[in-house]
């Protein structure tokens, strides 16, 4: 068991693709950090990178304290869970999980006793004699992370180790790593791109958009407060909305002019948030889709007045698609499919499935006054007071 | 009608289908076999058969030329793990792109484009009296050991086995090469933090992974030296001196055409079939459990 620090490691490929660049993390020992990012940012190289598989360009990675630039793989005593999970095809169950032991010099007996035991803990005591072809896909995935836990590593890597996995197994999986983490307490760094495993599993999650780290945090911090326009509109589903907006001060009021319409904001913003204090200053706007509520028309707190373009039902929920509607336009012209289509929506609202909305219904919405997010127009950078 | 489970008739298709193979594999080797066991009854010049019984049978296994042959071929045997260890060590370094590996690449497999009468040629050249082998030796300050490897009965043999396995090494690269092209990499590097070495990765991960290529490289090579051998032995040494490199291939050829009695080289040839056909059988029996 070990903590594990990244101090500005960065990796160039051979023709000069930066694929990590100056990541700086530290993952406490015993804790589950997770990496995620959109495709090709990085997330594998700096796995890879603190495995030992992959050379690192400049910067100190160290485990335990201890720097592991130029130390091999096999003696940095982490264990890592391939996507592919990498199972020897010729071991059975129980040889693929003890090979790491054998190769130590454990006695046979040691190694049986081990692997019996993971082997319990993983649910896979009636297979070791099977080889890995005889095994459906979870259970594969079960012996990958056997042959991790049996070593009782200082530290665990895993790379998108659900990827193949169906939505079902998927679901169960993701609770049972997390268990058998907490169980062992191992430091751990996991891949992934799924946010929702991002969310459900990590301890803290670090994001990385092309190469670069983006922000770490526990994931309902992550949530509330996304350090950057890119954090705010990578986790949740759907993505917060992000709108292009105007400083529109009116009598030492805030106020917001979006699209046509007035926006007034609480002062409390004024506080909490480095808003500009000029008029027609450009900003974005976040606002969670479940931070959307439809209001009467006389109802107080910012609301907007949108058209429904798009509904979507999802069983628990209905994701429901809305267009400013300009001022002046006529409410009342005659909904045309074709152009709601092509005009993008501007904002996603999550509602219950009871709400009785329609496509082409005029609804005034109201904004939860207290959660709003405003990021700079320009770097996207939140201008919260106290994330920097 | 009884009805057929569904093993059955996808095992009554395999044979309908595997019909007309098996047909034409039966008479072009069937036929021949046959025809061979009775001429080995028979006297034959090439023209004329006249039957003669089991005596070609009982003269042949007195015939001392025919154990000389015997243990020829099983000497030569000996060739055989070099014949699989050179390949395998160069296609690990090929492999593992050691410096130079592609000027390597490009020329391993020459000798294998060559036709084997020029190679026999060739080595005939090398390992002669006045040859490359003795001026390399004069070249680096061993003058006094001069070679003449083909012309003792002593070590004709092994000349010609060093020259096989020279003329297989592009072949069995080429398939070790194969083999490790289609190891997933990912099982190397699990290994590598498994905490395997080099040596470790090659013996559990590498080499079983390669079983089959290795397996299939040995019957390969086993049977090129049973019966390929022919070219490199007529140029080379002619089945001499005496008969210290007349392998039962090329006393088949001698028996028949040189001496003009078919109905003993027939019989020879079936005992090379045999012996090949063991070779073929337990190698199968052990591609087979492994299963
Ligand atoms: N061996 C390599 N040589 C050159 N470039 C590479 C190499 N490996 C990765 N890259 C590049 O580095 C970048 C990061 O790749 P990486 O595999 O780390 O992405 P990732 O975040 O794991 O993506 P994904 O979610 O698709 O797995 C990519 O632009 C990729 O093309
Ligand atoms: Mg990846």
């Amino acid at each position: 068991m070990a903590e594990i620090t990244f101090e500005g490691v960065t990796k160039v490929f051979a023709g000069n693709v930066t694929a990590v660049d100056h990541l700086d993390l530290h993952v406490a020992d015993g804790e589950f950090m997770v990496l995620v990012g959109p495709s090709g940012c990085g997330k594998t190289t700096a796995l890879r990178m603190l495995a030992g598989l992959e050379e690192i360009s400049s910067g100190t990675l160290s485990i335990g304290g201890r720097v592991v630039n130029h130390v091999l793989p096999k003696d940095r005593d982490v264990a890592m869970v391939f996507q592919n999970y990498a199972l020897y095809p010729h071991m059975s169950v129980a040889q693929n999980m003890g090979f790491a032991l054998k190769i130590r010099g454990e006695s046979k007996d040691e190694i049986t006793r081990k692997v019996a035991e993971a082997a319990s803990i993983l649910r896979l005591s009636e297979y070791l004699d099977r080889r890995p072809k005889a095994l459906s896909g979870g259970q594969r995935q079960r012996v990958a992370m056997g042959r991790a836990i049996v070593r009782s590593p200082r530290a665990f890597l895993m790379d998108e180790p659900l990827s193949n996995l169906d939505a079902q197994l998927r679901v169960e999986m993701r609770v049972e790593i997390a268990r058998i983490q907490r169980l062992l307490g191992v430091a751990t760094l996991y891949v992934t791109h799924d946010q929702i495993e991002a969310m459900t599993m990590g301890d803290r999650v670090a994001v990385m958009r092309g190469g670069k780290l983006q922000q770490v945090a526990p994931p309902q911090e992550l949530y509330d407060r996304p350090a950057n326009e890119f954090v705010a509109g990578f986790m949740g589903s759907p993505p917060m909305n992000l709108l292009r907006v105007r400083t529109a001060p009116a009598e030492g009021r805030l106020a917001l002019a979006v699209g046509a319409q007035r926006l007034e904001l609480p002062r409390a913003y004024e506080a909490s948030h480095e808003l500009p204090t000029d008029a027609d200053c450009e900003l974005v706007l976040g606002v969670r889709p479940e931070d959307i509520e439809v209001v009467d028309e006389a109802g107080s707190g910012p609301t907007l007045r949108t058209r429904v373009e798009r509904r979507e039902a999802l069983g628990a929920e209905i994701l429901v698609h809305l267009a400013l509607v300009e001022a002046g336009a006529p409410s009342s012209v005659a909904y045309d499919e074709d152009v709601a289509i092509t005009r993008p929506s501007v904002l996603v609202a999550r509602m219950a499935p009871q709400a009785r909305v329609g496509v082409g219904d005029v609804l005034n919405v109201r904004l939860n006054e207290e959660r709003l997010h405003f990021f700079d127009a320009l770097s996207g950078v939140s201008l919260a007071r106290g994330t920097a | 009608m009884p009805r057929l489970t569904l093993r059955r008739r996808r095992q009554l298709a395999g044979a309908v289908f595997a019909l007309p193979a098996l047909v034409l594999v039966l008479g072009l080797i069937g036929l021949p076999i046959g025809q061979a066991v009775y001429y080995s009854f028979t006297q034959w010049d090439g023209l004329t058969s006249t039957w003669i019984g089991p005596s070609t049978w009982t003269q042949a296994f007195h015939n001392p030329n025919l154990w000389t042959a015997l243990q020829n071929n099983a000497w030569l045997l000996l060739a055989v793990p070099f014949a699989l260890g050179f390949p395998l060590l160069i296609a690990m370094l090929l492999h593992q792109r050691v410096v130079g590996w592609k000027v390597f690449r490009s020329i391993y497999f020459l000798p294998t484009a060559i036709s084997w009468v020029v190679l026999g040629l060739v080595a005939e050249r090398f390992f002669a009296y006045q040859g490359t082998l003795n001026s390399l030796l004069h070249v680096v300050g061993l003058a006094h050991v001069n070679t003449n490897m083909l012309g003792y009965e002593s070590t004709a043999l092994s000349a010609l086995g060093i020259t096989f396995v020279f003329t297989m090494i592009g072949t069995n690269t080429m398939l070790f090469l194969t083999g490790l092209a289609t190891l997933d990499t990912s099982l190397e590097e699990a290994a590598r933090i498994d905490g395997a070495g080099r040596w470790r990765i090659f013996r559990h991960i590498t080499l079983p992974h390669l079983s089959r290529f290795i397996q299939l490289a040995f019957v390969m090579t086993v049977i090129a030296l049973f019966s390929a051998l022919f070219s490199l032995i007529f140029v080379m040494t002619g089945g001499g001196p005496g008969y210290a490199t007349t392998t039962m291939e090329f006393l088949i050829y001698q028996t028949g055409f040189a001496q003009g009695d078919f109905g003993t080289a027939a019989l020879y040839g079936l005992i090379l079939f045999v012996l090949t056909a063991i070779v073929g059988i337990i190698q199968l029996r052990l591609i087979g459990s492994d299963e």
